[in-house]
């Protein structure tokens, strides 16, 4: 058990349809998640990390969307579960969490029965029970006066209590995954901190395994065991924490990391990544994907069919460009964070 | 909540006090009364009588004093004599009033029974053949004018086909009180009251449909999904509870709208309700009954807004009423 | 001489309740705040949201009536001007908005949205109005053809330049730019803060940066006002507040930004505990009995902390 994966996805394909075709907004992913693992999947808006996520929840509509590859969770295949089986996977062994606090709760209903209801679906407790396990999860995720709690609406609560809520339904049923879409995105940076400090606390105290999806390479730092870079909905690299930070390679890695602010930093400027996102529609399809985006690096150092290469132990990076990648405007370099 | 109530209450004085004074001036300003028209169809009557008339009546006096005789008699629950039915108004629209509560409360309950159904599938399963068919609907009863409505309906069920009565609200041969009484007051009402229910579904579907259209893509509703709740049980417990919430709100304001309805479905299917004697009023110059029934309405507007402030609040956690 | 001066700066916000909906209380937004900027600097004003950042920001533009206190723009108080002075002011003074999806008119051209700050302060001609707009587009590396087109058809990034050209059209001397880059992606977040530098130094522009962001606000700021619940916990340059933070909220709000170095996670998870406690612990050394900080007191020449 221990050496098998938890979750193990394998060119994976989630296509959504626009008119009469469709168009893929995760291409060829293959990712793994053992238990007690954290992997962060970072990417700018629009490159495929919720669609990505939504996919292994199977909660893309239907008939608009086409899943191809596989996504093996506990020696089941999730793509070939009924909608039935697959109720009995999502809440139960893979919680997951939203972005925005203050949507992601139903506004009509009591916090401490928006918790129970993934009890009520999963389990057969008796009321008291619910009511006890609820307080106590409300407990365990810092929520100071929880029987009040369990009685208030949503939008009796700050944002940063109502995360909580929405993290405590998400690990009501003690889930073997959780996966947490820009879990802190929407929250101040003292709120984002607790936050961050409460899914460390209770993954030590579990055991899961989270899929974090984030756009802060900050959060990445601070949460995540391995990354995922993601951009126009493949994945271009793939490393450990340390390694991706000490030596990222790829060039959509080494350009996020200068166009942030760092407190480390000392340069003026940012590093702007030419040109735009671009839309599902108009992703290049085939060629290196960042290609247009970095324009000053010739056609030929890029592969035909850029493939994730395992470029050293555990390090994995698509195409060739990276090898002799250079940024274009000269005041910016690369830059060090101080790790040696 | 109750003081947000009693606040709501003396708030309605002022409101009814001034809706009160314009009702009194306009039923002033109106050129000719009552007695006027008898003038000319009762050969009795001359200028000389219906002067003498007038003065016993106090239509000679400064309005003010009118004014505040018809107040006060307002607050005594008094509403004046009908000049011409001779019969004070109360007993006039007690009679009348209860014929247009039951057609009100059974238009409201079937256009409830026929609309929620249908915008919830329309919600539910958008751009399927049904969806289609209640869109079509809906475009139906939208562009046709409720008294074209009611008239196709009256000459084909009533006349042409003759399955139900073209006009009162009960067959006068049956006994008061006994079981055919009862199916007789109900053959008379279902005509009127379908009218006017499929021609007021037309605004609640809609915005059911809509509504639902919404909320099934708002993210707490991809929480319930996530937790594992069935696809049913997303809709019942998250989506429509949801959904219906405005619906609610809006069953206060109905009743505006009903009074408003009642006017043309009694006149047309000849139903003796205070919407028939609205009009026939009017056309009889027989203001104490007309001014007696804008008052009533009046207060069953505010009351109507009311109560769908305090439906909102008692269903929506988010509205407090302090 | 200061170029924009505010003292004792309150705004409160009435809030209505009873039986006749008369004023019951007030939420105080800005409380009694004081602080200057030079001209040709950046200055930030940072805090949790809901501190009242936006309200002070809003209130030197004239969008918001201050309860009371003054704003000295150019030594001019623009609280008690009349209408037309102060139209004369606000032309100096513009703002740059958060949102660049909700905060241009979708059903707007382009052009109409640019030139909507000239129409209301200059006659031009629609020539000349033309040639403005495109003028300040193609400054704020936008192609000037685009002028018929409308938002949509623009990225975040773009839209926020259109944002920010509308803003310069009228010449203005004093830029509030509030959270101008919170609603974008890091790389197009790069590309609007490279670019405000640049503008800053070809127009001889002030800023009012006001973000929660205290990455961003380092990059961009040479001083800062940290403000915790209306009012100032402490003031100082850059230097000074990310090297020396002295008031107890500061250090927690400085010690929650992850940091970017993974092999320092240990180190910033135990830093976070040992301020929360302190927090915790030391809370009456920084507030007051009623939980409000204390005044404004320097401790070096460009240090002011809130201290007994
Ligand atoms: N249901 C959908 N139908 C069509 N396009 C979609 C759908 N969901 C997402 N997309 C598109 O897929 C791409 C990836 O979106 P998403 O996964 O939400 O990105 P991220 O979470 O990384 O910001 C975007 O271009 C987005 O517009
Ligand atoms: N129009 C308003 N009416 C009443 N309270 C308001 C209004 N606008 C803002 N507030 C309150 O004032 C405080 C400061 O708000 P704001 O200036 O928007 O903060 P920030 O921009 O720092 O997030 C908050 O408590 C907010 O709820
Ligand atoms: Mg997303
Ligand atoms: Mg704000």
């Amino acid at each position: 058990m221990s050496n098998q994966p938890l979750l193990q996805i394998q060119n994976l394909r989630t296509s959504f349809r626009i008119g009469d075709d469709y168009f893929a907004a995760v291409d060829d992913v293959s990712l793994t998640v053992n238990e007690n693992e954290v992997v962060a999947i970072v990417g700018e808006s629009g490159c495929g990390k919720s669609a990505l996520a939504m996919s292994i929840m199977g909660l893309h509509p239907q008939e608009r969307t086409k899943l191809e590859g596989k996504i093996n969770f506990k020696g089941k295949n999730l793509l070939s579960l009924s909608t039935n089986e697959m109720n009995k996977v999502r809440g139960k062994e893979i919680g997951m969490i939203f972005q925005d606090p203050l949507t992601a709760l139903n506004p009509l209903m009591t916090c401490g029965k928006q918790i129970e209801e993934s009890m009520t679906v999963h389990t057969n407790m008796s009321s008291e029970a619910k009511r006890k396990r609820t307080i106590e999860l409300l407990k365990k995720v810092g929520i100071p006066n929880p029987e009040r709690t369990y009685k208030q609406y949503p939008h009796e609560l700050s944002g940063g209590m109502r995360q909580r809520v929405v993290i405590a339904i998400a690990v009501a049923c003690d889930p073997l995954l959780v996966i947490a879409d820009e879990p802190t995105t929407a929250l101040d940076v003292t709120i984002q901190a607790q936050i961050m400090d409460l899914l460390k606390d209770l993954q030590n105290q579990t055991k899961t395994g989270i899929i974090l999806i984030t756009h802060d390479l900050g959060v990445v730092a601070e949460m995540a065991d391995r990354v995922a870079v993601m951009y126009a909905g493949e994945i271009v690299e793939i490393a450990d924490v340390h390694t991706l930070f000490k030596n990222p390679l790829h060039p959509y890695t080494r350009s996020l990391f200068n166009s942030i602010p760092s407190s480390t930093s000392t340069k003026d400027r940012l590093h702007v990544i030419q040109g735009i996102v671009p839309s599902l529609k108009n992703l290049p399809r085939s060629g290196c994907r960042f290609k247009d985006r970095i324009k000053w690096i010739g056609d030929k150092e890029h592969e035909v069919n850029p493939l994730l290469r395992e470029v050293s132990p555990n390090h994995y990076v698509r195409c060739t460009c990276y090898k002799n990648f250079h940024f274009s405007d000269e005041d910016v370099g690369d830059m060090n964070y101080g790790i040696s | 909540m109750l003081k947000f109530i009693l606040r709501r209450i003396l708030v309605m004085i002022p409101q009814l006090f001034i809706l009160s004074i314009l009702i009194f001036l306009l039923a002033k300003a109106m050129p000719g009364d009552a007695l006027t028209g008898q003038l000319a169809s009762n050969p009795k009557m001359d200028a000389q009588t219906l002067h003498e008339l007038k003065q016993k009546l106090g239509m000679y006096d400064p309005y003010y004093v009118q004014y505040a005789r018809w107040i006060k008699g307002l607050l005594h629950g008094n509403l004046g004599m009908s000049i011409i039915h001779q019969t004070p108004v109360t007993s006039l629209i007690a009679g009348k009033m209860w014929n247009t509560v039951l057609l009100g409360a059974a238009v409201l309950i079937l256009s409830y029974l026929i609309a929620i159904p249908l915008g919830i599938i329309g919600g539910r399963w958008t751009d399927t053949w049904a969806d289609k068919m209640i869109v079509g609907y809906n475009y139906l009863t939208y562009a046709t004018p409720l008294f074209i409505f009611a008239l196709l309906m009256l000459f084909i069920f009533g006349f042409v086909l003759g399955w139900f009565p073209t006009s009162g609200s009960v067959d006068i041969r049956v006994e008061n009180g006994t079981f055919a009484y009862y199916m007789s007051k109900l053959n008379h009402l279902i005509l009127p009251a379908l009218s006017g229910a499929i021609v007021s579904t037309t605004v609640t579907i809609q915005y059911l449909r809509n509504e639902i259209i919404d909320t099934k893509i708002k993210d707490f509703v991809k929480t319930a999904r996530a937790k594992g709740v069935s696809e049913s049980k997303v809709y019942t417990r998250h989506i429509f509870r949801n959904s219906l919430l405005p619906i609610a709100a809006f069953l206060g304001y109905d009743i505006v709208s009903l009074i408003g309805g009642s006017v043309f479905l009694e006149s047309i299917y000849g139903y003796p309700g205070i919407g028939q004697l609205f009009l026939t009023s009017i056309m009889q110059r027989d203001f104490s009954v007309v001014t007696a029934l804008v008052m009533i309405s009046g207060l069953a507007t505010l009351i109507g807004t009311l109560l769908s402030d305090i439906i909102l609040s008692a269903v929506d956690p988010r509205i407090r009423i302090e | 001489m200061a170029f924009l001066k505010v003292n004792n700066l309150k705004v409160y916000y009435p809030i209505r309740g009873g039986f006749f909906r008369r004023v019951v209380a007030h939420v105080k937004a800005v409380d009694d705040i004081s602080f200057e900027l030079n001209q040709g600097e950046t200055y930030g004003l940072v805090g949790e949201s809901g501190c009242g950042k936006t309200t002070t920001g809003r209130t030197i533009m004239g969008l918001i009536k201050a309860t009371s206190g003054e704003v000295l723009f150019e030594n001019q108080d623009l609280l008690k001007m009349n209408r037309r002075d102060f139209n004369q002011h606000r032309k100096d003074i513009q703002m740059i908005f958060q949102d660049p999806y909700s905060s241009l008119n979708p059903r707007k051209r382009v052009l109409d949205i640019v030139a909507e700050p000239l129409r209301n302060f200059e006659r031009l001609s629609p020539a000349e109005e033309k040639k403005k707009v495109q003028f300040y587009l193609e400054k704020v590396g936008l192609n000037p053809e685009a002028i018929y087109n409308y938002p949509h058809e623009f990225s975040g990034g773009q839209r926020q330049r259109i944002g920010i050209a509308r803003a310069l059209t009228l010449k203005p001397k004093l830029i509030i730019a509030d959270e101008p880059v919170s609603a974008l992606d890091v790389s197009v977040q790069a590309q609007v803060l490279n670019f405000m530098q640049d503008i800053q130094k070809e127009f001889n522009l002030t800023y009012l940066f006001i973000s929660h962001d205290l990455g961003i606000i380092q990059h961009m700021c040479d001083r800062i006002g940290i403000m915790y619940r209306g009012q100032f916990v402490e003031e100082g340059t850059s230097r000074d507040i990310y090297t020396n933070p002295q008031h107890i909220y500061t250090k927690r709000l400085i010690s929650a930004i992850p940091d970017i170095n993974p092999e320092n996670r240990e180190n910033q998870m135990k830093l976070r505990q040992e301020i929360n406690s302190e927090y915790k612990n030391s809370y009456d050394k920084y507030f007051n009995a009623e939980g409000k900080v204390y005044n404004l007191k320097p401790i070096s020449d460009t240090h002011l902390v809130a201290l007994p």
